[in-house]
């Protein structure tokens, strides 16, 4: 605990946070908007480097587990009218029970393996949903008969603080006896068995909490758009922003995630002005960062600091 | 019991252990025990089974049959994390600490408990971690990240680390790899601690020079099997594993007629060194080849020969020179030095396995004109006739001295003006052998090539040599001709 | 008859997976690299190829010429400006290469998606078939041009068969595949070779886009499920096997094309998905795979 208190970057983020969260009076709705969803993003981003940066799994699918987040709460909301924050948990549930069937066979698999099936996962779920599209919208999505607000300030607060909440749970899990533990088996599974660490209950556990994050960050999307579709939380392209978000922000540091998200989004509203070619122009120039600085944003800043 | 002595009891025993890997058996049978305060060094050159063993012991590794009983529980084949922590604790050769923890949480990373709820570590941990630090000598750079660290500090943390969980047994990987001297004694006097604690200890070795100070017995492995067990000096003496290393009786067997050892050589090296990310492989080894001449480069396994060869050859970053006729080899890549005339043919052979004998070669002679080619593939096949007969056949499906003659058939084909050779006779059966030296001596009879021999087998290298460089821990110790070898440095070496 | 078409339909997809693959799994076995820009590649040979042809009203064969040669365009700057970089970065630890070429490869995938729309829109097009007409075959009515395809696709096969194992400059490619540093040992640069293998890879990826856009048709948004496609064939044939690739291809092909035909063919993909996801668990390193 006395090493999160010591974490510099963690006192740099309150600032922050503080500047965002006083966000609604200084921000047109238009912008506040695209923050929301670039705080959802946020969340993925962070649980895929746990994954990824901790644990050392490469998650092709990220959307698997948002996409089970997403549809198990607006199904349940759909079709029991639940209250929200059941949805939600239920979501989170579904997320977590539909990445413990894929990961327990897939722990043992390594690098592009796994990444494969969990890419296969996104696949195959996505059509099922399309399949049943009576019972789930299809393509088309579903709409959920509840929403968070319909104020976009109270919105953008909402997605602001779940997010701050999630990050800082997030980076006390990345910074506890479980996160070294897991950055041990990460680096080297053998070495960490040796040292008496049942590698695979760790990974299992990695993958347990980044399904719960996905899952519940995918359900609260769903009540802050009024849907859920395939287009907005499975699609492999969400996915591939994810894990670009994360990369380009700084991977192993979690909070890297949460700033390439917010990063990448903002860059693609502003670009948006170049019309289709935004997304061209945003991708090339993640492409740069991560050929020139690989350590992402947050390395950037590191070295800096460092130089100075 | 059988193991009812009056001393103490067995912590470990061992018996009957066996691993196939494929086809390929790497240990043969197997066993050794070992009492709490008992140093065993368990040595075997490269590809003895000792590593496999080890792993075996440690769970890294499956053992297809035999038992590994530690206080009474036969742990054969359970996963690693159960078997450490029902009490073995493994030393990694190579470190890999984690980059951004400091050296006292990666102490503290091994005395967490396998448990998924403490998020917050026990206080009192870091009292013990602190603890460990000072026994290993690492309580002066507690708060300094690993990366900052001398190599020696970086294998202290994997000591510290396998100590946390207060082991049974200790198993140490090459415990003197890429040490100073000082740093040696530094690390027998802590392995000495881990006697005096009541713990055993394996220690994992090339040869038995470098623990003999330390063990209390050694057992020595060659192709899988057990061939020498007893005191180190026992073993030392023991023929087969005199064998087994320097090939036998020392003898030498100079060419009279050459050697211009006037002109200009046609390979310097100069004060070449080598490091692993910390560890020194190499330190300021500085030697020459001149033209025509058959230079060996003898010592144990593990003492640089390799690393020397593929710094020469460009695989490795290195500082210091090669000049190569006349003119530094510096900037060049790998295949331009192969192509301008060194070529090597590697311990590990390298050979394209699923790629057919003469394919092999083809491969070989790819940048010689098609009649150069076809003459040298003609030449080949007549120094070694078994690769005539093979020609169709996937180079994987040869015996292993097939295969090393493929190998080195392989590197003529280029037409080398130096041929390195890197212990052509590991894992070779002694007739194998004779075959083999038969071969490079009408090599060198009929071609005059240029040779540089890598070998920890003196024997075999001696008859072969006009000139001797003895590599010891990454240094040259000794250079002279053959026939004084055996008086200056035959009782030294191994 | 179904059964006939079944039988025709699925040996021409799957001849057209194969061609895909086999670039694919060529360029992981020779130089280790995970392509996941791999769809976008054979979408520029497409969509260039089809453009080419209403610009400069060029017949079939010189449009699709045009087509290859982007797609060979496109792997190399791939190579020269997306992959070497990372390679030869000093500041990406060795352990970490893969990923970082898997991210780089991705995002270079969704450059050219973007880009090829912006260009091109993403409307589907199929580009002119190289024969018309229709044979009967056994009273099954089959375009000539789907014949066609199925044939070209074992020429090029064949071909790349011949290139490979039949000629000096192919033996140093599956050398490579097995052990790139006895090849270094033996004066061969590695650069050279890794060169060859992305221009081999590059036609052999422009010309199975291009026959996919003249058979199936394709658009800029198909790029990303090409390599999904082209990712799954591979391991299910196991990485680095040719021959794996192909048989993989066949397996998925034919499984698809039942599913269409007699199941529904909104189904078409998912049984050859399971089936990949349960080898990927129970034979990890595929049909043909070493490992």
């Amino acid at each position: 605990m006395k090493t999160i208190l010591r974490s510099r970057l963690l006192w740099l983020m309150l600032p922050a946070l503080v500047i965002a969260a006083v966000g609604p009076w200084w921000l047109s709705a238009y912008y506040l908007g695209v923050l929301t969803m670039a705080y959802y993003f946020g969340v993925f981003a962070m649980s895929w480097d746990l994954l990824f940066g901790y644990a050392g799994m490469v998650n092709f699918g990220p959307t698997f587990l948002i996409g089970l987040g997403a549809y198990g709460a607006a199904l349940l909301d759909t079709y029991a009218g639940a209250p929200i924050v059941v949805c939600l948990i239920f979501g989170g549930l579904m997320s977590i029970i539909g990445g413990i069937l894929l990961a327990l066979p897939a722990l043992k698999l390594r690098g592009a393996y796994f990444g494969l099936v969990t890419l296969v996962a996104v696949l195959l779920l996505r059509y099922f949903i399309v399949i049943f599209s009576g019972f789930t919208g299809g393509e088309i999505g579903m709409m959920v008969p509840d929403i968070l607000s319909i104020d976009t300030a109270t919105n953008y607060e909402y997605a602001l603080w779940f997010m701050a909440a999630s990050a800082l749970i997030l980076v006390i899990i990345s910074r506890s006896s479980l996160g070294l533990i897991l950055e041990a088996t990460g680096q080297d599974p053998i070495a960490a068995a040796a040292l008496g660490f049942n590698v695979a209950k760790h990974r299992l556990a990695a993958f347990c909490i980044s399904a719960l994050f996905s899952g519940l960050a995918g359900g609260m999307m769903v009540f802050y758009s009024g849907t859920a579709s395939v287009g907005t939380v499975i699609d492999i392209s969400i996915g591939v922003q994810i894990i670009i978000a994360a990369v380009v922000g700084g991977r192993r540091t979690i909070l890297g995630a949460m700033i390439g998200s917010i990063v990448i989004l903002l860059a693609d509203e502003l670009l948006r002005p170049l019309g289709q070619l935004n997304i061209f122009v945003v991708s090339g120039i993640c492409l740069a960062v991560i050929i020139v600085f690989p350590g992402g944003l947050l390395g950037l800043m590191h070295r800096q600091r460092e130089g100075a | 019991m059988e193991g009812s002595h009056v001393m103490a009891k067995n912590v470990l025993e061992v018996e009957h252990l066996q691993k196939r890997f494929g086809g390929l058996v790497a240990v043969k049978d197997i066993g050794f025990t070992l009492k709490a305060g008992e140093i065993l060094g368990l040595i075997g050159p490269n590809g003895s089974g000792k590593s496999t063993v080890m792993k075996m012991v440690m769970g890294i590794e499956k053992p297809n049959a035999g038992r590994v009983v530690l206080d009474g529980t036969d742990i054969a084949g359970w996963p690693t994390a159960k078997i450490a922590h029902q009490g073995i604790g493994l030393v990694f050769q190579h470190s890999r600490p984690l980059h951004r923890q400091t050296v006292l949480e990666n102490i503290k990373l091994a005395l967490l408990p396998d448990s998924l709820l403490r998020l917050v570590a026990d206080p009192s941990h870091d009292e013990r971690a602190r603890a460990i630090a000072d026994r290993v000598g690492l309580g002066g750079v507690l708060d300094r990240l690993p990366s900052t660290l001398p190599f020696a500090d970086l294998r202290r943390i994997e000591m510290a680390k396998a100590l946390a969980r207060e082991p049974k047994v200790v198993l140490v990987d090459e415990p003197f790899a890429g040490l100073t001297p000082r740093e040696v004694a530094d690390f027998s006097a802590l392995i000495h601690g881990f006697r005096e604690e009541g713990r055993a200890v394996l220690l994992v070795d090339h040869n038995v020079k470098s623990v003999a100070a330390l063990v209390d017995r050694a057992l020595a492995m060659y192709l899988g099997e057990e061939i020498a067990s007893g005191t180190a000096e026992e073993v030392t003496r023991n023929e087969t594993v005199r064998k087994v290393y320097m090939g036998g009786e020392i003898a030498a067997h100079p060419r009279p007629d050459l050697v211009q050892t006037s002109g200009s050589p046609l390979m310097q090296v100069k004060d070449l060194s080598v490091r692993y990310g910390k560890a020194q492989a190499l330190e300021g080894v500085t030697l020459d080849v001149r033209e025509g001449e058959f230079v060996s480069v003898v010592g144990l396994n593990g003492a640089g020969k390799s690393t020397l060869f593929n710094a020469i050859s460009g695989l490795l970053p290195k500082s210091g020179e090669v000049v190569w006729d006349g003119a530094p080899t510096t900037g060049r890549s790998v295949a331009q030095i192969a192509r301008g005339g060194i070529v090597q043919c590697p311990e590990t052979r390298e050979l394209f396995g699923y790629m057919s004998v003469r394919e092999n070669l083809d491969l070989g002679g790819a940048h010689l004109e098609e009649a150069e080619r076809t003459a040298q593939l003609e030449s080949l096949l007549e120094l070694f006739p078994r690769l005539r007969d093979r020609a169709k056949q996937a180079a994987n499906t040869l015996s292993g001295g097939e295969q090393q003659m493929l190998a080195i058939a392989r590197a003529l084909m280029m037409k080398p003006r130096l041929l390195i050779l890197d212990e052509p006779t590991l894992g070779l059966a002694p007739v194998i052998l004779d075959q083999l030296s038969q071969a490079l001596h009408r090599l060198r009879d009929t071609t005059g090539i240029t040779v540089l021999l890598g070998e920890q087998n003196v024997t075999f290298a001696l008859p072969h040599s006009d000139r001797i460089y003895v590599l010891q821990h990454g240094h040259i110790v000794w250079e002279g001709k053959p026939d004084a070898f055996g008086a200056e440095m035959g009782d030294q070496y191994l | 008859m179904t059964a006939i078409q079944i039988l025709i339909d699925g040996f021409v997809i799957s001849a057209l997976y194969g061609l895909g693959a086999i670039g694919f799994t060529l360029i992981f076995g020779v130089t280790g690299v995970l392509n996941l820009a791999h769809g976008g590649i054979m979408v520029i040979a497409a969509l260039v190829g089809w453009d080419a042809a209403n610009r400069f009203s060029l017949d079939p064969y010189g449009a699709a010429a045009l087509g290859v040669l982007a797609g060979l365009i496109a792997a190399y700057v791939t190579y020269f400006v997306v992959i070497r970089p990372i390679q030869r970065s000093k500041r990406i630890p060795a352990d970490e290469t893969e990923i970082f070429i898997l991210t780089a490869t991705l995002l270079w995938g969704v450059m050219i998606q973007e880009g090829m729309a912006y260009l091109f829109s993403d409307n589907p097009v199929t580009m002119r078939p190289l024969l018309p007409g229709v044979v009967h075959i056994l009273g099954d009515r089959t375009p000539v041009n789907e014949l066609m395809i199925g044939v070209l696709c074992w020429v090029v096969i064949g071909l790349l068969w011949l290139v490979v194992y039949r000629t000096r400059f192919g033996k140093p490619l599956l050398a490579a595949s097995e052990n790139p540093r006895a090849l270094g040992l033996l004066g061969f640069e590695m650069s050279n070779i890794h060169l060859f293998s992305w221009t081999i890879y590059g036609i052999l990826t422009g010309v199975a886009g291009v026959l996919l856009a003249s058979f199936l048709g394709v658009s800029s948004a198909s790029a990303g499920g090409l390599t999904a496609s082209a990712f799954s064939i591979v391991v299910l044939g196991g990485l680095g096997s040719v021959w794996g690739s192909l048989i993989a291809a066949y397996v998925v092909g034919y499984m698809e094309t039942i599913t269409a035909y007699v199941i529904s063919p909104q189904l078409r993909p998912i049984p050859a998905l399971i089936v990949l996801v349960l080898v990927v668990y129970l034979r990890p390193q595929g049909i043909l795979g070493r490992r």
